[in-house]
């Protein structure tokens, strides 16, 4: 059946695409990172066990109750309020990869989905979907975030994390609508048509599954854009306050106006969560080359 | 395609969409919990002035009259009164948008050149260790933390170093000075104005480049690239000529797109730098519970990335021949 | 009088793999208002030839060896400014479907200009202007279309602007890469009429590539039959098409002359195309040959003579035939 050949293919072509990635440095250097950054979330589930003082939320430490210098019982030091800085740093690793991959999966979820029905369907439905898609793809995203939470008082991270998605699909969408339109008039689509098969049978069952590895790889983009907003909202105050972020740890360290004076609390937070979104882009980067063979060193034609 | 056919169909387009935007909110502002009374209104007013700003906003009419009397105000700048600062809101608009303009213009257009030239340079090398560094460095710009570059900018040249003032947008010793003249005021507010600056042209300047580079990359392999060489002329001359023409108009449409992130990261960086700008009112007002100030702003904001959008596809369609024939 | 004297040419292309050889060993020779047609199917090593000519091969793509030898001058010792010269002014070239061979922004009237403007720099600016107009005039474009962007133009429009942007600088040699294929046939027809006349009446020397060798019969004098990277067959035009010596031409010729006397490309059912990584010590049409024997496989081919003109690359003494 020309379908599972199609798959055949697809995964044939997987493969080869492992091999045009280990030989780039960025895939690589990405992915290597994000390793480190997966033990540090993994880590912060049992760092707390160590004892109380190290709860990155309520974790004060009964000999200190300032901020202090690194030492041997706080390799990063103390917040304001005594609170180890490291283990802060861990769970802030945490949140960032439950917000970022959740807020991209449904991103990623809603624009495959609309993405879809915009290629299949065509026409009227196609064009009003597309427009909607370009007005909401360039709203400023925190900006909206604010004005909500100035109606709606303070966001729980869920919430967050829900409108990072729903404002961030409309990347996904584009390019799943292309994909869809290039296979809607492939013959093993038309095959099924024929042989009765309703449209949303031929959407899910034939159309979704070879449209969905594009999704999936497209997800890292969406995973650095949410981390940042996620991390702008919270160093603005805005976030949700029983999560310890990584930007609630810069809010923290800017609001107490220990700025200046305690670089060791200053600068692993914003350290990670750059280099963090910088994984993830390289490693997005990297599965592009992968994708669009135009972009790899060149080949012969 | 007649250019002003195209312009007046966008300026439909974008009004629908304001009109969208602003019902939305109209409706999210009355599900939100709360009275929604003593959100636009300041309880702490003397009763004459708040029943006026209520009969003025029309808060004490029925559902539909409210939302048309919302969409009419908004035309004819009545915001309503800023809780925070005791002000007509457009007053406080119009005295802040110019700052916003002036940072955010100069360092979109500074970032944009920068961009494209670097982005034209790295395609042109590719593969060599000017490229690695160039695009390294613009996917580090790219993903930078807002908040933390500018931090670190205050910290290390503010504070360390000394050489820059730490907030605001000028010194008020030197303002009311009446001898300053006016270049003295306009140096002030350059100084000021260099960190915030420094950093919006950081993170623009990751994306353009890149855009650049790729734009470039895909450019290159056009025939008309073989032609140009084959033609006998020189690298720059192709380069400059026959690629860059090409690969830069890409670069400019996605300025329209680029936009929602450079706005992000201009109300983050007004916000620490203090300053006083749309965004920084913005991001103070809701946290003030400032909510007339903070609708203005948004509903600002929202209208200028629309604006801009059409600008840019404008200039698009002038600039590319197959749109404007 | 000899323009163009290319002797074992080989080029290269360094893949992944290794290093594949896409022109292997090509010799020939072009006159002053001669055209020499080059046939084969794609992958065959004939638009490396033509670019090998100006030296515009890819980043990866490199001479292993041979001459190139342009009025006695080696083309392959010119430094990169002495070679910027001669393109174009000695040598133009005609690409496949004008479609993306002219830039996009800029006007079709400043295209053909700077071509102009960058070798003959003593003209004047009223020597130029008349000299375009002129070009414009001789393909056949009329003036107020002039200054027009290229999407303004027609298919056919396009590859005219094209040719007269070639013969801006009057060179002595161009060469037509696929310059009809994506034309119809009607536009096809017309425009191989113009590139002969124009042809003939400046004594270019042409060389013209394409996988359609019916095309190829009705422009050049002589013809160049290529697989697998070498020459198989080359002749006078006559004598290839009524006398072909070498089974690969046959079969170029009989899928010419089908019935719906559409051009297409040779069956690919029966053998695999030839590795050029690694080509077989004997002959590289073995796989596909009709006529192949098994002592093909082994040993190299030979040359046999048809005429003083006519050879062929073939083992089978068979094939002596006519």
């Amino acid at each position: 059946m020309q379908e599972t050949r199609y798959r055949f293919i697809l995964v044939q072509r997987l493969l080869g695409g492992w091999t045009v990635f280990k030989e780039n440095p960025l895939g690589i250097a990405g992915i290597v990172l994000l390793t480190v950054f997966a033990l540090m979330a993994l880590a912060s589930f049992f760092v707390p066990l160590l004892g109380p003082m190290y709860n990155p939320m309520t974790g004060v430490d009964p000999a200190i109750s300032h901020a202090t210098a690194p030492s041997w019982r706080h390799p990063l030091g103390t917040d304001f309020i005594g609170r180890d800085i490291f283990t802060q740093l861990l769970e802030g690793a945490k949140i960032a990869f439950m917000v970022g991959l959740s807020a991209a999966f449904i991103s990623i979820v809603l624009g495959t989905i609309i993405g879809m029905i915009a290629g299949y369907t065509g026409g009227i439905t196609d064009t009003l979907l597309m427009r909607i898609s370009d007005m909401v793809m360039v709203m400023p995203s925190l900006v909206i975030l604010l004005i909500l939470a100035a109606l709606f008082g303070q966001l729980s991270i869920w919430t967050i994390v829900l409108l990072i998605a729903l404002l961030r699909w409309p990347a996904v969408a584009r390019v799943i609508r292309s994909q869809t339109l290039s296979l809607k008039h492939r013959p093993f689509i038309e095959a099924a048509r024929v042989s009765g098969a309703s449209h949303l049978r031929v959407l899910f069952r034939h159309i979704m599954p070879n449209v969905l590895p594009l999704s999936f790889l497209y997800m890292t983009f969406r995973v650095t854009s949410a981390i940042l907003v996620e991390a702008a909202l919270a160093f603005l105050g805005f976030g949700d306050p029983s999560q310890v972020s990584w930007g609630m740890m810069l809010q923290w360290v800017w609001k107490s106006g220990h700025m200046f004076q305690a670089p060791y609390w200053l600068l692993p937070p914003g350290i990670c969560i750059s280099l963090l979104t910088l994984s993830f882009y390289m490693l997005g980067r990297a599965m592009d080359e992968v994708l669009d063979p135009r972009l790899r060193k060149e080949e012969p034609s | 395609m007649n250019i002003y056919r195209y312009i007046f169909q966008r300026l439909i387009e974008i009004a629908v969409i304001f009109f969208i935007i602003m019902s939305i909110l109209f409706v999210l502002f009355r599900l939100a919990p709360g009275d929604p009374v003593s959100r636009m209104v300041d309880p702490m007013m003397t009763p004459e002035d708040e029943l006026h700003l209520i009969s003025q906003l029309g808060l004490d009419r029925p559902l539909g009259i409210q939302y048309a009397y919302y969409l009419k105000n908004f035309f004819t700048g009545h915001f309503g009164v800023s809780f925070h600062y005791g002000e007509p809101v457009h007053r406080i608009i119009l005295n802040r948008l110019p700052n916003t303009i002036l940072l955010f213009t100069t360092s979109t257009i500074l970032a944009a050149l920068a961009g494209v030239f670097l982005g034209k340079i790295a395609a042109w090398r590719k593969g060599s260790r000017l490229d690695t560094t160039l695009t390294i460095g613009a996917l580090v710009c790219h993903t930078l933390f807002v908040p933390w570059f500018a931090l670190m900018l205050i910290w290390l040249l503010g504070y360390k170093v000394g050489w820059f003032p730490l907030t605001g947008i000028l010194s008020p010793e030197l303002w009311i000075d009446p001898n300053a003249g006016f270049l003295l005021k306009l140096l002030d507010v350059l100084h000021h104005m260099l960190l915030p600056l420094m950093t919006l042209f950081m993170i623009q300047l990751g994306s353009y480049l890149l855009l650049m580079r790729s734009s470039m990359l895909g450019t290159l392999r056009e025939d008309y690239i073989v032609t140009a060489r084959a033609k006998g002329l020189t690298e720059k001359e192709i380069r400059n000529r026959h690629a860059a023409r090409n690969a830069a108009l890409p670069v400019i449409t996605s300025i329209g797109l680029s936009l929602a992130f450079s706005i992000n990261g201009g109300a983050l960086t007004e916000t620490i730098f203090t300053w006083p700008g749309i965004g920084k009112e913005l991001v103070f007002a809701v946290g003030n519970n400032d909510y007339p100030l903070a609708q203005a702003c948004f509903l600002l904001i929202a209208a200028v990335v629309l604006v801009a959008n059409l600008i840019v596809d404008v200039l698009y369609a002038y600039l590319d021949p197959r749109i404007r024939y | 009088m000899t323009l163009l004297a290319v002797e074992n040419l080989s080029v290269g292309y360094r893949t992944r793999q290794g290093l594949l050889k896409a022109v292997d060993g090509v010799s020939f020779r072009l006159d002053r208002g001669k055209s020499l047609g080059f046939v084969g199917e794609s992958g065959c090593g004939k638009t490396t030839i033509g670019m090998a000519l100006l030296r515009l091969l890819p980043a990866n793509a490199e001479v292993l060896g041979g001459r190139m030898l342009f009025r006695d001058r080696d083309l392959m010792q010119l430094s990169a400014a002495e070679m910027r010269q001669v393109r174009w002014k000695d040598i133009a070239t005609i690409f496949q479907a004008a479609m993306n061979a002219l830039n996009p922004v800029v006007r079709v009237y400043d295209q053909i200009r700077e071509a102009i403007e960058t070798h003959l720099i003593n003209l004047t600016p009223a020597d130029t202007a008349a000299r375009i107009e002129n070009l414009f005039a001789l393909v056949g474009i009329p003036h107020k279309r002039m200054h027009d962007f290229p999407h303004q133009y027609s298919g056919g429009m396009k590859q005219r602007a094209v040719i007269a942007m070639a013969l801006a600088c009057h060179p002595a040699v161009i060469i037509a890469d696929e310059p009809t294929t994506a034309l119809d046939v009607i536009v096809q027809d017309q425009i191989l009429k113009e590139i002969k006349t124009i042809q003939d009446e400046f004594h270019i020397g042409l060389i013209f590539i394409s996988h359609d060798i019916g095309v190829v019969a009705a422009v050049c004098h002589d013809i160049a039959v290529m697989y697998a990277g070498q020459i198989v067959e080359t002749g006078k035009r006559e004598e290839v098409f009524e006398r072909p010596l070498h089974p690969y031409t046959r079969l170029l010729l009989s899928s010419h002359l089908s019935i719906d006397h559409t051009p297409t490309a040779v069956n690919l059912d029966s053998g695999a195309t030839p590795n050029l990584m690694h080509p077989p010590p004997g002959c590289r049409f073995y796989s596909r040959c009709p006529l192949a024997e098994s002592a093909c496989a082994d040993n190299a081919p030979v040359w046999i003579e048809g005429s003083r003109t006519h050879r062929a690359l073939c083992n089978k003494s068979r094939s002596r035939r006519t």
